[in-house]
């Protein structure tokens, strides 16, 4: 109790910048690079138990480290968004733990609706943190209690047929339906794109409690789509046919370089 | 001797620890922040907040486990869940790596790879954030370039457009019936594709369904001969 007296005299800027809000961050950190390496590790036992060759290991990791880097970096830029009404630690943990951007703007909006980061209170940034950790735990607890019964009634059926049944087809199937979802949202923002105007990290509500929003309506992203596949076209076809073999795991990420840089040349030009 | 199922098995029990734990986490940060400062949340502020956002997320995380876990596997699913940014990093990055190293799904070789795959993204990622974070002051300026902003607006585009590459080559038959109705969405309803990619996601994943499972019925899928 003397702690927290001592402490309630800091203000709402000094709690989001305190020490010990960097300590939680950092322990949360610890938390999933720990958990990560676990099953990482679990997972390599699997592999020599399996007899499964170490280069096919090798690839899954390198691949995924290299795909990986410039997304986290998107989603570091979250951090830096948001840091403008939340500080910089609790940012960094919401987008550590199960938080995506969108979400966790849209928690801080709807917590503490109209807040800036002048009018804020403690007692705002103690609630906003309460409903962005609490309204995301669905998915995890859905997946604690019925996973396991789901995978066995549906997915074993699914794949038990092996090469020969539908199921060598159905989770293709289901991740084109997810790429040609993401190719109709680039479609769609060539005739319209609505984004809700963000002040100090935090979605801006008018005097109805509506959202702002502003159509910045583009080609950009269908040009970058385009752009990364025509790229990923090409160096499939260095490994493929030139045998290019180092360019495999690299291959894909070198590509999403490819449609980044066009956009920001398209930036230059004056094309957003 | 280590059989598949007693692996699964053992996932299970460990992947539901791990949420319980990485739960037990998230949970302590608020709480933390109450009992450090000694201010509570305002109850009048939280629970209609939490109610609202979890009208969206409890259809959406449970819809999100029945469509992706599949992808992922056992202990990907358990881990991705407590990590999450889901569709735009985790299931690309498993599809992606099953792709190099020519697993099937539901297969045990593939229950390893989207396992190491989903763990050396979230490793890469909390390790940027961490880097990030330390060189927060030199990096700022950078990042918020405005010469760079395009760049990373569209990182998801990107990654969709080299990602579906592989797959529209692999399996051109299977295509034009998901690709025309996301088109299509996106040219009529452009505003709910938009705010709603979630839901249009599993729309794209029930039509691409129906249509691979009717071209398979007709032996037009693959290596099958009509």
């Amino acid at each position: 109790m003397l702690w927290s007296q001592g402490i309630s005299l800091a203000t709402v800027g000094e709690i989001k910048e305190s020490w010990w809000m960097y300590a939680l961050a950092a322990f949360v950190t610890v938390f999933i690079i720990g958990g990560s390496l676990y099953f990482a590790i679990k997972a390599y036992r699997q592999s020599r138990e399996l007899g499964m060759p170490k280069e096919m290991v090798r690839k899954a990791v390198v691949s995924s480290v290299s795909f990986s880097v410039l997304p986290s970096v998107g989603i570091f830029i979250g951090v830096i968004t948001m840091s403008g009404l939340l500080g910089i630690p609790l940012p960094w943990i919401r987008l550590s733990v199960v938080g995506a951007l969108h979400y966790e703007l849209m928690a801080a909006s709807v917590a503490a609706e109209g807040i800036t980061v002048t009018t804020m209170t403690t007692q705002n940034l103690v609630t906003i943190a309460f409903v962005m950790t609490f309204s995301i735990l669905w998915g995890g607890l859905f997946a604690v209690f019925f996973l396991k019964r789901y995978q066995k009634k549906v997915l074993d059926k699914a794949t038990a047929e092996g090469n020969k049944g539908f199921g060598k087809y159905l989770f293709d199937a289901v991740f084109i339906g997810m790429i040609c979802a993401y190719v109709g949202d680039a479609v769609a923002k060539i005739v319209r794109y609505d984004t809700r105007v963000v002040v100090d990290g935090a979605y801006v509500l008018d005097e109805f409690g509506q959202y702002i929003v502003e159509d910045h309506k583009t080609f950009v992203p269908m040009i970058v789509l385009l752009s990364s596949m025509a790229a990923m076209a090409g160096f499939d076809w260095l490994v493929r046919k030139k045998g290019v073999k180092w360019l495999e795991n690299f291959s894909l990420a070198l590509s999403m370089i490819f449609g980044m840089i066009v956009a920001v040349v398209l930036g230059l030009g004056g094309i957003l | 001797m280590n059989t598949t199922s007693s692996y699964n098995d053992r996932m299970h029990r460990n992947g539901r620890i791990f949420i319980v734990l990485g739960f037990s986490v998230m949970i302590a940060v608020p709480l933390t922040m109450w009992f450090v400062t000694g201010v509570a949340p305002d109850p009048a502020l939280f629970f209609p907040a939490f109610l609202t956002l979890s009208a969206l997320q409890l259809p959406g995380g449970i819809i999100e486990v029945i469509t992706y876990s599949p992808m992922l596997g056992t202990g990907a699913t358990y881990l991705a869940f407590i990590t999450g940014n889901l569709s735009n990093l985790k299931i690309p990055c498993a599809m992606n790596a099953r792709e190099l190293c020519g697993t099937d799904i539901g297969s045990p070789e593939n229950e390893v790879v989207a396992t190491l795959a989903v763990s050396a993204s979230t490793i890469t990622t909390t390790l940027v954030m961490t880097l990030g974070v330390v060189l927060l002051i030199p990096l700022t300026p950078l990042l918020n370039a405005p010469v760079l902003q395009p760049a990373f607006n569209w990182v998801v585009s990107a990654l969709f457009g080299a990602l579906g590459y592989k797959y529209f080559r692999s399996n051109p038959k299977m295509i034009p019936a998901p690709l025309l109705s996301m088109i299509l969405l996106g040219l009529l309803v452009p505003k709910f594709l938009v705010g709603n990619l979630a839901i249009c996601i599993v729309l794209g994943a029930i039509v691409s369904t129906v249509a691979a499972k009717i071209l398979f019925d007709k032996h037009w899928l693959g290596g099958q001969r009509p």
